[in-house]
């Protein structure tokens, strides 16, 4: 869908390269998570793509085609775009904002204000409440899935996101980003998704590329595989020593195979939908040496041996 | 005060206000012209709006009495030498306020705006120009007053208008004349300031009213 | 153009328009009189008007109800234009013509900006900052004058610039009611039809607003020496 080749980036004036010689391939209906430190050039990357930023040289390749065969502008309206700061038109109000690329594409009005309506409720938010308010009138969350709606209005394939759920606490990041991924699952964009937190990059990605300072590509594998095979000493240091528990935050209880459980009723009951991560925690924070999972009316047992077990074989995907 | 109001009743009254508001608006027209076209020149470049702000700023700092009066010897007496330092003297505040309006539209909006496909001259007219609409406004503002009231001054280079009358009433010792003047002149620039006071109202997206009012209630 | 045609053609302007040896003649009787009568004018006229504006504007940041009205009243004073103040002050019994009913007009021009910056250079001082200074169990007379007024000082010099600024180009009129000063320059080079005069009331005038300008600049931001600092450690 998306082929970055031998992509490079030197910034008038600059001594080293910001990008360089990047080459990968983004899949249809895949989320790629672009992770590295501040200055590992995967904003650069990103905004590569819609040409807000051109390359200086390699090419980068939408559907088998070069991405400078329309103009940059055309080219924008057919991509979506969400970055931290939002942006939202302060003048506008919220269903304008939405419009905005409906409005350039040329859509008639009825056809807009179902669309915004769509949107508002797709990201939770009442559209009687919200259509006509102004983004001042907005929390910080809110205006963050306005931003996200606004990116999706003309229903693009490609949507790029830069950090888009940067700007709030860290509760409202973790539901945002739960309510984007159940979004994901029936829209199945091609998503580009910039971050500087591996955890969000792990909960995030179908495929992450790790970049290094200097815009080079470190590694770009499925989260599983970054997180038990780190092909170098930076992307090991950068996923982190927790990476074992990071691989357990990318399975839910649901997805294992679990025994029934017979008695045991000192141990603390588990909500399968959990990932095995926050299962274990709670079953250590309480002493415990496993837990009852209730599903489809029967008792299993989890135990921390069973997770140990999942550790061991490297075979299992996400759920 | 009866004798104020005869003053008012002279057939060369109206025609003074008439000079006079000629004068204003002649000049305030042509400083916008020239200003906002160079304000949306130097937009893209911050080297130009530095220099387009610091001469706006070096310029606000000159006396009108001096702008008016430096136009006698290269211009001579009358009416067009008059408004040439009047425009001279109202394109400062519009150039610094157009200027660093434009600018101040915050970069992450214009950023949203390129990434979702507007081109540069929507970007312009349908994200900057309302957003800074305001600030822009309030500079026309600033200088339409302040050539209502340096347009008296254009009386001492031969410019007429109201200050003719403030200037006879003062050399005569004919008190009702005089202060029939300095009334007219202030009541003049009261409407002035009221008028585009309601403007910049007018041209301040309902949005960003919003966002001041809760600005302040902070 | 070269620059050579450039310079013949200002000196061709000079002999036209500005007598040299008039200027070396008279400038001691005439010249440096105008510029001390000018300064004269503006140093009062700002330090009366900081004077009233001090107390109005610390008043007025506590009392907010006081705000509108003294805001309606002084924005009034500042859009009558200067020409037709100076008439009316003049017809006053017991003002008249001279310096002091040009002091007065400037004073009114000042109070608009002043007042104005004293307020909002109070009300930028962060409301933690005085919650911290009476949680450490400083006065309302202490938090005024050890917190609020230092912080605000950069804020409250932005405004004694822009008045100064303001007065010393208004000043020039006030030559017409016999106040004295660079506009004397000014009026006599127009009645005697002799540009020189003009030129130099005019150039003077100009130059000393915008040194004023410049220095006042220099001291507001001397006046944030925190802001100074960040800079100067990052």
């Amino acid at each position: 869908m998306i082929e970055f080749k031998e992509v490079s980036k030197i910034y008038p004036g600059a001594q080293t390269p910001a990008v360089k010689d990047l080459s990968f391939e983004i899949l249809e209906g895949e989320i790629c998570v672009l992770v590295g430190p501040s200055g590992c050039g995967k904003t650069t990357s990103m905004r590569m793509i819609n040409r807000l930023i051109e390359p200086s040289s390699g090419e980068i390749l939408i559907d088998g085609e070069p991405n400078t065969k329309m103009s940059g502008t055309a080219l924008r309206r057919k991509i979506g775009y969400a970055i931290q700061q939002i942006g939202l038109f302060p003048h506008r109000t919220i269903a304008r904002n939405i419009a905005t690329v409906p409005q350039l594409l040329g859509w008639d009005r009825e056809r807009i204000r179902r669309r915004v309506d769509e949107l508002l409720e797709l990201v939770g938010m009442n559209p009687a409440d919200f259509r006509d308010r102004y983004p001042s009138e907005l929390s910080g969350g809110q205006q963050q899935r306005v931003g996200v709606a606004r990116a999706m209005a003309a229903d693009p394939p490609i949507m790029l996101m830069d950090e888009p759920f940067g700007a709030v606490d860290p509760i409202t990041r973790e539901r945002l980003q739960d309510e984007f991924l159940r979004i994901q699952e029936n829209i199945k964009k091609t998503i580009v998704f910039v971050t500087h937190d591996i955890d969000e990059a792990v909960k995030m990605g179908d495929k992450i590329a790790i970049l290094e300072q200097g815009g080079i590509l470190a590694q770009f594998d499925s989260p599983e595989n970054i997180l038990t095979h780190p092909n170098s000493e930076f992307v090991a240091s950068f996923v982190g020593a927790d990476r074992v528990l990071k691989r357990l935050s990318l399975l839910r209880v649901a997805d294992m195979r679990l025994d029934p459980a017979d008695g045991a009723d000192d141990l603390p009951t588990i909500d399968e939908r959990l990932t095995v991560r926050d299962a274990l925690s709670q079953i250590v924070g309480v002493g415990a040496t496993g837990g009852i999972v209730e599903r489809d009316g029967e008792r299993q047992l989890l135990t921390i041996k069973a997770i140990e077990g999942l550790l061991k074989d490297s075979g299992s995907a996400r759920g | 005060m009866n004798d104020v109001l005869k003053v008012f009743a002279r057939p060369q009254f109206p025609h003074a206000v008439l000079v006079h508001v000629e004068l204003s608006a002649l000049a305030l027209l042509i400083a916008v012209a020239i200003a906002l076209p160079v304000a949306l020149a130097v937009n893209r470049s911050s080297l130009g709006t530095a220099v387009a702000v610091n001469i706006g700023n070096i310029g606000r700092a000159v006396p009108s009495l001096a702008l008016l009066a430096l136009a006698l010897p290269f211009l001579g007496f009358g009416f067009a030498p008059s408004l040439v330092a009047l425009i001279a003297l109202a394109i400062p505040p519009i150039l610094i306020n157009a200027t660093t309006g434009l600018r101040e539209v915050s970069k992450e909006v214009i950023d949203a705006a390129r990434g979702m496909g507007l081109s540069g001259w929507q970007i312009l007219r349908g994200i900057q120009l309302p957003i800074a609409a305001p600030v822009i406004f309030a500079g026309i503002r600033t200088s339409a007053v302040q050539v209502v009231a340096s347009a008296t001054l254009a009386t001492f280079i031969g410019g007429g208008g109201l200050g003719d009358l403030i200037v006879e009433g003062f050399q005569k010792g004919d008190t009702p004349v005089l202060l029939a003047g300095a009334l007219a002149v202030a009541f003049l620039a009261i409407i002035t300031e009221l008028l585009f006071g309601g403007l910049e109202r007018a041209f301040t997206p309902a949005g960003l009213k919003v966002a001041q009012k809760r600005q302040k209630a902070r | 153009m070269g620059s050579i045609q450039l310079a013949l053609l200002l000196q061709s302007l000079d002999q036209q328009l500005v007598d040299w040896a008039w200027i070396r003649q008279n400038y001691r009787e005439d010249i440096v009189p105008a510029v001390i009568g000018h300064i004269y004018l503006s140093f009062v006229s700002v330090a009366i008007a900081l004077a009233i504006s001090l107390p109005v504007g610390i008043i007025v940041s506590r009392y907010r109800k006081a705000y509108p009205p003294v805001t309606i009243l002084t924005g009034l004073l500042y859009t009558i234009p200067s020409l037709a103040l100076l008439a009316i002050l003049v017809v006053i019994p017991g003002i008249g013509v001279g310096p002091n009913a040009v002091i007065i007009a400037l004073v009114a021009y000042s109070l608009l900006v002043l007042i104005r910056n004293v307020v909002t250079g109070i009300d930028s001082v962060p409301a933690e900052t005085i919650d911290a200074a009476r949680g450490m169990g400083l006065t309302e007379r202490q938090i005024l004058f050890k917190v609020e007024i230092p912080l605000a000082l950069p804020v409250i010099v932005a405004g004694i610039r822009i008045a100064t600024v303001t007065v010393i180009g208004i000043a020039t009129i006030g030559a017409y009611i016999a106040g004295g000063g660079l506009g004397q320059l000014i009026f006599d080079g127009i009645d005697q039809n002799f540009p020189t005069k003009v030129i130099v009331g005019a150039v003077l005038a100009t130059a000393m607003a915008v040194v004023a300008d410049l220095l006042l600049l220099a001291l507001e931001r001397y006046l944030r020496p925190w802001a100074r600092r960040v800079r100067g450690a990052s």
